[in-house]
């Protein structure tokens, strides 16, 4: 029965990585905005390239 | 069949402007096209048809006050030595292809680094070149493509305390979900399990809840602790009350080594009362409710110190300053006309539709807009002293009241608390009597049991949907508390101009010569290439008669004078529209026509009532006392009458401050009044109203302070919207039978000593859950 212990620390480790994950995500303003993204992602690719590689959203909070 | 306009979806009159095969309605359309068909940008008609707005002719210099140091650094976010990041508002983003064209700005003016949207708030993170670009520069560009930045609107920023609830939501759900695993072997009634796992798992759940405790219901204990010191009771203090007891007795029960506790029970009641409130402080974070004067005003005007012009804010205008206020600009402070004639549109300060000439030397009040030419003015005081400044500022002083909603929760609360604490003595003297150690287990049984979770979560979710609904029908309230507010309302008082009119003038009246159909075409022609409210007016008119037009009419050396007329040919001949120094005629109102230099005749321009209103006045006479107030003289009275003959309290000539009074004067009889007005002039009965509602023809826009907002065009369906809002107590009360129901069959389990852990984790999930269920389908299934 020993091993039900170290399952309910993994089981604990795990959740708390979701926790953290999502203590960052809101932190990093993930729920700030809903609806401009999925706009986004539609866009063609082609003429996109400037914009990726300037992303400052996660740099300035 | 006329085709629509590539860029703006508006009709095509005539031949219109074409370019390659593409058809336009006007100029300003047909360049913002070019500009986007040589940078590359042709995506953007293809995502969504017709997404353009439709630019305005701007003065270049318009955004000249962007460059004043202390006006940038209000809207600069973050400088370097390179690059410069602000972030503007932008109310005309409507759609995906106005994202599109933001996002990829970088390609019409290559000194714009990146440029991201937000859509939800309608701004736009922009970075760019500073040695390159100016801010100005930047406006001006966004202006030209249709995106005219708004300056006036002062966000204020308060995510961080959106982020910290988050924070808070998602400590208790973690504990919650982990708890609950933990327990499973406890619901499944395995007992004898291995004692040492049984304490391991208790022990872990005692951790993970300290910070819950701690952290996550920490706002409960400060509102109840304030509560309880200025001696009153909300629903915080039973709920406080119930949280503690719940912790202290699983603590026990851990400590004491008899099992986990109810610490899944307990993380969970924080959980959903956290989403309670959650969904109840959802608000509409684009519109802005709480405008001050100031954002009426512009930020800086042109002032005149010898022969030079400077631009300073309006906060440094000193009495006896020289100021020069451009075409359709908002005068900032009382003024002194210098010029020789003016013309000022006082319709947001008095709500009177027709302009007024002003002479030389004559006062003008601030919040008067000017129509003509750049005229100069001396400023008689300050921005902050205006009459404008101190009307709002004794209507500020009354807007700090405590709802009366809120008053009668608290009184429920109370008799709530009390009920439990006699409830509790009640059981404690019967314990005594059968089994004197099973005094303390229950008293704690029944604070828990009697936790008000259900019950709380009922207002914050029947209001909260009910609020949604609203908002879906073109209702923006500020928050859900109006809805209470709503249902008490005994007397609905209407501002006429703006409110039951149209906010532009809509009805047209032509004096003049009897003009052939081919001059009403050409009038069209031309009225069709300008954007001003007023074409835009005679287009709609002259549109009414159905003239067949032939497609090979077209127009040449269009010109546009600002503030004063446009002017083109038209098969060949010369047609000018506009106001009478323009065409060259001595009179003071209407807006004039010629053609080939010969005066035609006149535009006459009249206010017109709303669709669908005179219907929804009259059933709203039922329920309600309706009062019509007017900013405009008696000459309307006839046509108030016509139209609405059930209403008798009807006031005209009323200025701002009549209708503040009027709106007391009901108050003090002990009416709950509703005000619904759309102008500045209605600022100060809208906030001393018990509700004020701000009518609003883009909600984006521009409305005065108010505790809600209503799309103009959903005027009509007020009485509707009345209705749904009074549904909302009735399904309160439901939800709160509901959830006492649940509490009455808590305590007979808590009474006779048998809540367990087991019945307590079901039982409290199953009533707020069912509580959330009837709330949303109650509202949203009534049509």
């Amino acid at each position: 029965m020993g091993i039900i212990y170290l399952m309910l620390v993994v089981s604990l480790i795990i959740a708390l990585f979701f926790l953290f994950s999502f203590l960052w995500a809101t932190k990093n303003g993930q729920f700030e905005d809903d609806h401009t993204p999925s706009i986004r992602i539609l866009f063609d690719d082609e003429n996109n390239q400037t914009n990726h590689t300037e992303d400052d959203g996660s740099r300035k909070v | 069949m006329s085709e629509s306009c590539y860029h703006c979806g508006d009709e095509v009159i005539g031949r219109g402007y074409t370019l390659e095969d593409k058809s336009f309605c006007c100029n300003g359309c047909k360049s913002v096209f070019q500009l986007l068909n040589e940078n590359g940008l042709d995506s953007f008609y293809s995502i969504e048809q017709n997404a353009g707005s439709k630019p305005k002719t701007t003065d270049v210099h318009r955004y000249d006050f962007l460059d004043l140091p202390s006006i940038k650094e209000r809207y600069v976010d973050f400088e370097d030595e390179n690059s410069i990041h602000v972030v503007l508002f932008l109310p005309a983003i409507h759609c995906s292809s106005c994202i599109y064209l933001l996002e990829n700005l970088n390609k019409i003016e290559p000194n714009i680094l990146s440029c991201q949207t937000n859509f939800t708030k309608r701004t736009a993170n922009i970075v760019f070149l500073k040695d390159a670009l100016t801010l100005p520069g930047l406006a001006l560009l966004l202006d030209r493509i249709g995106y005219p930045p708004n300056f006036e609107e002062k966000k204020k920023v308060n995510e961080s305390i959106d982020k910290t609830f988050l924070y808070k939501l998602g400590v208790a759900g973690f504990a919650f979900g982990s708890i609950m695993l933990w327990s499973f072997p406890e619901y499944l009634g395995i007992e004898n399990l291995d004692a040492g796992i049984r304490s391991f798992t208790s022990y872990l759940s005692f951790f993970i809840s300290i910070p819950v405790l701690l952290y996550s219901a920490r706002e409960y204990y400060f509102s109840a602790y304030k509560a309880i010191r200025f001696k009153q009771i909300n629903i915080d203090v039973p709920i406080t009350l119930g949280i503690l007891a719940l912790y202290a007795q699983s603590c026990y029960h851990i400590f004491s080594g008899s099992g986990p506790g109810y610490m899944d029970s307990f993380a969970g009641f924080i959980f959903f009362l956290l989403i309670g409130k959650w969904f109840q402080r959802k608000t509409y974070r684009s519109l802005s409710f709480d405008r001050d004067y100031t954002s009426y005003f512009p930020v800086a005007v042109l002032r005149v110190v010898g022969d030079e012009e400077e631009i300073v804010e309006i906060e440094k205008i000193e009495e006896g300053d020289h100021l020069m206020i451009r075409n359709d600009e908002i005068v900032p402070c009382d003024v002194v006309l210098l010029s020789e004639l003016a013309q000022i549109d006082y319709s947001f300060v008095t709500g009177e539709s027709e302009p007024v000439s002003i002479n030389n030397g004559q006062l003008v009040y601030a919040g008067g807009r000017l129509i003509g030419a750049k005229t100069r003015f001396q400023a008689k005081n300050a921005s902050e002293r205006s009459r404008l400044a101190n009307l709002w500022n004794k209507s500020s002083e009354t807007s700090a009241k405590k709802s009366k909603s809120q008053a009668n929760w608290d009184r429920l609360s109370s008799y709530f608390l009390i009920g439990v604490i006699a409830v509790a003595s009640v059981s404690a003297i019967l314990w005594a009597f059968i089994d004197s150690d099973g005094i303390v287990e229950t008293v704690v049984s029944v604070l828990i049991v009697a936790c008000p979770c259900a019950l709380s979560l009922s207002r914050p979710f029947t209001f909260g949907n009910t609020m949604r609904k609203l908002g879906r029908k073109g209702l923006y309230l500020q928050n859900t508390e109006v809805i209470d507010e709503i249902n008490t309302v005994t007397d609905v008082v209407f501002d006429k101009t703006g409110t039951l009119t149209k906010g532009s003038q809509e009805k047209v009246v032509f004096e003049g010569d009897d003009l052939s159909e081919k001059e009403w075409i050409s009038l069209l022609m031309l009225a069709n290439s300008s954007t001003h409210v007023l074409s835009r007016t005679i287009v709609h008119w002259i549109k009414q008669k159905e003239f067949v037009i032939d497609s090979d009419q077209s127009i040449e050396k269009y010109q546009e004078t600002l503030g004063q007329g446009i002017q083109g040919q038209v098969n060949g001949k010369h047609v000018k529209i506009g106001n009478a120094k323009f065409i060259g005629v001595e009179s003071s109102d209407g807006t004039f026509v010629s053609i080939n230099e010969e005066v035609k005749g006149k535009f006459l321009f009249e206010s017109e009532i709303r669709d669908g209103l005179e219907e929804m006045l009259s059933k709203l006479n039922q329920n309600y006392c309706v009062h019509v107030l007017s900013g405009d003289s008696e000459k309307d009275a006839e046509m108030m009458k016509s139209h609405f003959p059930e209403i008798e309290k009807c006031y005209f000539k009323q200025s701002p401050e009549d209708k503040f009074s009027y709106v007391e004067k009901l108050q003090s009889e002990g009416k709950v009044v509703m005000m619904i007005g759309d102008g500045l002039n209605d600022s100060g009965a809208l906030a001393k109203a018990d509700v004020g509602i701000a009518i609003s023809e883009d909600v984006f826009q521009f409305s005065p302070n108010s505790n809600g907002i209503l799309e103009a065009n959903h005027l009509r369906k007020l009485n509707k919207l009345l209705d749904t809002s009074s549904f909302a107590t009735s399904v309160l009360w439901i939800c709160l039978s509901f959830s006492i129901i649940y509490n009455i069959i808590g305590l007979g389990f808590a009474i006779s000593g048998n809540l367990t852990p087991l019945v307590a984790a079901v039982l409290m999930p199953i009533s707020s859950i069912s509580i959330v269920l009837i709330s949303t389908v109650f509202i949203h299934f009534r049509k």
